[in-house]
């Protein structure tokens, strides 16, 4: 009884003492419980397939990839890499998400995965997984050149004195230097949770939606990144620079594990590795020994008693992991907590009015109709994104350029499954809602106008905002 | 004696040789280089351009090249000039003109240190009338557009109503969101086929009330209007769309050495003669708008006759992808 009385006088001191302390408005956090993410659509069934090809493109994605020599037949990683499985950056609630608490590249460098390697200063325990681009090249003196464009991706780590990848000896790239220079930049994983929904957008439906945001008196007035080969609109990565899933997997296969595919159909050397006229070392080319691409489809697919686990088994890893991230169900939000349900719904009409949802959109429209899975077909996408690129200012240019965005610019970011993400923006430099949102408004940015906004609202009211966010 | 001397020279040239080869430049450049010393690059610059406004001069006026200087927001290509509310600053620049033809021109918000009452923003934009996707002829029917497509959550205080401010002629349109609980009052009249705006943002619409009525001292061409309003003076005549096959003699279309495929709007002066005078690039990569100006500069207009004299023209032109059919309720945007 005495112990409840003290903790009341406690209490109201503080309410009295720090009024704004008791108020402020915080981030609710990474939201506990189980993942809300991670499972198929709701169409994908055993009866025509669908749900062979996911378990099946969820497999591979999980596979651990080696040099050579792999007893499951997943040789071909490297030279150079970033991780030896997708699964290992894609995790977090769930596999298809985003990088985890732990970060499994600070485990590479001086272990079997990378024993010649060191650990970039950018990699931590607990730190956000990440990729690394150079903007410039450096010229012969080290110094960087604002003339020269690079913004390739400088893989971290090599196959340097692996057992499986012998004879093939390269340096990382320099790194400290990079840092020491500001000609470093960093990106984290985009989760993959909806993408079917997403590629399965017409071009149409996405044109209407930017013309019904027009005229919006917030300031902001995106355009859209286009494929080079069809013009068509270009829609995932962190500057929509990649027009389909198996571009996206392709790519990240090529890139991130340097594995060569269908798609990206030799080992990829560094940007510097280019530009010095010389590419990857003959000794570091073909360690697999099965020649190019090393991801291929499998004419000898062994026939088993489930057909469909047959057909699943035939095309190349980039295919089935394009089909896993098409066949992955969006994040399911919750309608009560964080908060209350009526915080929440209150969040998401102040998101709406002050301007979040003019590119955040709640749904941009329905997607068209699908042939691979009746989930897809007429679908809306509460993407909260506008899959638009927008100036983003000189608080968060990054200074790469992909396709037609610029090194201020980045494609709406989609806000589902943010409840259980962990690290935000594009380089995973803070895991705070506020600070995120604050970093929205600096010279050049299209969302100045809407951070102020925020700025507007009373405690209670950016806590219904964060408590929304946290919802999704 | 002169053995040694010879050696000693040999041995010092070879060390000469050593030390240059030593400080010279590393082996490995690209990305492996390691310099102690190497050059910092700045901080918070946006060094990378994507498709970006340019000109073809750095005389003429552009409509974003307004600049606040003194507490006062002066921008030449609109003949506007207004004076800050006491306090008020702006903090953060807007972006560059969106491919749409959308201008933020000034963010304006108490600074940091402002102790007056009441907090909230002021935002200069102006949409254009050449490239605009929304259906419309005239800044009226835009701010008209905006109040019919309002979303339902917000409350229309006060539908788009003529007013005069400082003897300029504006419509304003005030709107309100029950669940923020702010206010947003829009006052727009047009300029060169602009659609100049002020947003007034605030919980406090006597705060918003005070900044209206310190927009008592603006200045702006006097033929400023919600429908037929123009530049004024000795500025170009503005015609959307001027660029018809009826109005061009010569034309002579660009030569890509790259699609990208990103739209490309392009606000030209047409002098007395028919010939391209100034090139304005709302957004372009340098390679796009190098191949665009080497074209206009060869294309020749029919001079546009006033009172039966030639006069400069503004208009434009969209390169790179077919401009939005958009069908507005007025004719086309003709200022003069």
């Amino acid at each position: 009884m005495r112990t409840i009385k003290l903790a009341s006088v406690v209490a109201c001191l503080a309410l009295l003492f720090f009024p704004g302390v008791a108020f402020a408005q915080s981030d609710p956090g990474v939201q506990g419980g189980p993942a809300r993410a991670g499972l198929p659509l709701a169409s994908v069934n055993a009866n025509d397939g669908s749900s062979q090809f996911f378990q099946n493109g969820l497999a591979r994605f999980q596979d651990i990839e080696s040099v050579s020599n792999s007893p499951t037949g997943n040789n071909g990683l490297g030279p150079r890499f970033n991780s030896n499985q997708c699964s290992s950056c894609h995790s977090q609630p769930a596999v298809g998400g985003t990088g985890p608490a732990m970060n499994p590249q600070f485990a590479f460098a001086g272990s079997s995965v990378a024993p010649n390697d060191t650990t970039p200063s950018f990699i931590t325990v607990n730190g956000p997984t990440r990729e690394a681009r150079f903007p410039f090249f450096f010229d012969q003196f080290g110094n960087p050149n604002p003339n020269a464009r690079n913004g390739g991706v400088e893989d971290l780590f090599t196959v340097s004195g692996r057992a499986d990848a012998s004879g093939c000896s390269l340096p990382q790239p320099s790194f400290a230097l990079a840092q020491q220079t500001n000609n470093i930049i960093f990106r984290i994983p985009t989760p993959v949770f909806g993408a079917g929904l997403i590629e399965n957008l017409d071009d149409s439906t996405l044109l209407q939606n930017q013309a019904a945001n027009a005229n919006n008196n917030f300031g902001i007035s995106g355009t859209f990144n286009h494929n080079g080969n069809d013009g068509t609109i270009s829609r995932f990565g962190w500057k929509a620079q990649n027009k389909s899933l198996e571009l996206f997997a392709g790519e990240a296969y090529n890139v991130e594990m340097g594995i060569s595919n269908e798609i990206f159909t030799q080992d990829r050397p560094l940007p510097g590795e280019d530009q010095l006229g010389r590419g990857l070392p003959a000794s570091c080319l073909n360690l697999g020994g099965s020649g190019y691409p090393e991801d291929t489809t499998n004419f000898t697919a062994k026939t088993g008693s489930d057909q469909f686990a047959t057909n699943a088994s035939i095309p190349s890893d980039t295919v089935m992991f394009a089909m896993f991230m098409r066949l992955l169900a969006p994040p399911t939000p919750s309608a009560t907590t964080p908060g209350s349900a009526a915080s929440i719904a209150n969040g998401r009409r102040l998101f709406s009015a002050i301007g979040c949802a003019t590119c955040h959109n709640p749904t941009v429209g329905n997607t068209q109709a699908s042939n691979f899975t009746t989930s897809l077909s007429s679908a809306p996408v509460n993407a909260f994104s506008d899959i638009e690129i927008h100036h983003m200012g000189v608080g968060l240019a990054d200074n790469v350029s992909q396709g037609g965005a610029g090194g201020d610019q980045f494609r709406t970011a989609p806000l589902w499954g943010l409840s259980q993400r962990i690290f935000l923006l594009h380089d995973g430099r803070t895991t705070n809602l506020l600070s995120v949102i604050q970093a929205h408004q600096s010279s050049g940015s299209e969302a100045t106008q809407v951070e102020e906004n925020f700025d507007l609202l009373s405690p209670s009211q950016k806590q219904d905002i964060l408590n929304f966010l946290r919802s999704l | 004696m002169q053995n040694a001397f010879s050696r000693s020279m040999v041995l010092l040239g070879f060390s000469l040789c050593l030390l240059v080869r030593a400080q010279g430049a590393p082996q490995s450049g690209g990305d492996f280089a390691n310099n102690p010393q190497a050059k910092k690059l700045p901080t918070g610059v946006i060094l990378v351009k994507g498709a970006w406004s340019s000109a073809s001069d750095s005389v003429t006026p552009l409509p974003e090249g307004g600049r606040v200087a003194d507490d006062v927001y002066n921008n030449q290509y609109f003949g506007l000039t207004y004076a800050l509310p006491a306090g008020w600053i702006e903090k953060y620049s807007g972006p560059p003109p969106s491919d749409s033809g959308y201008y933020v021109l000034a963010q304006i918000r108490p600074a940091d240190t402002f102790k007056g009452p009441g907090r909230g923003s002021i935002l200069i934009a102006a949409q254009d009338l050449f490239f605009t996707v929304t259906p419309a002829g005239n800044a009226l029917e835009l701010i008209n557009y905006t109040n019919d497509n309002l979303n339902a959550d917000y409350k229309v205080e006060q539908p788009p109503t003529p007013v005069t401010i400082a003897r300029h002629s504006f419509v304003r349109f005030d709107y309100f969101s029950p669940i923020a609980d702010l206010h947003w009052h829009v006052l727009v009249t047009q300029i060169r086929c602009h659609m100049v705006q002020f947003v007034f943002t605030s919980r406090d619409t006597k705060l918003i009330e005070s900044l209206i009525q310190g927009m008592n001292t603006i200045d702006l061409p006097a033929d400023a209007s919600p429908i037929l309003g123009t530049g004024g003076g000795d500025v170009p005549i503005c015609i959307k769309d001027y660029a018809r096959d009826e109005n061009v003699i010569e034309r002579e279309e660009p030569v890509f050495a790259e699609r990208t495929f990103n739209p490309v709007p392009v606000r030209i002066v047409v002098d007395k003669e028919g010939k391209v005078k100034h090139i304005h690039f709302l957004s372009a990569f340098p390679a796009q708008a190098k191949s665009i100006t080497d074209a206009l500069l060869r294309w020749r207009f029919k001079p546009y006759l006033r009172g039966g004299k030639p006069v400069e023209v503004e208009t434009g032109i969209m390169f790179g992808r077919l401009p939005r059919l958009m069908t507005p309720q007025s004719t086309d945007a003709v200022n003069e």
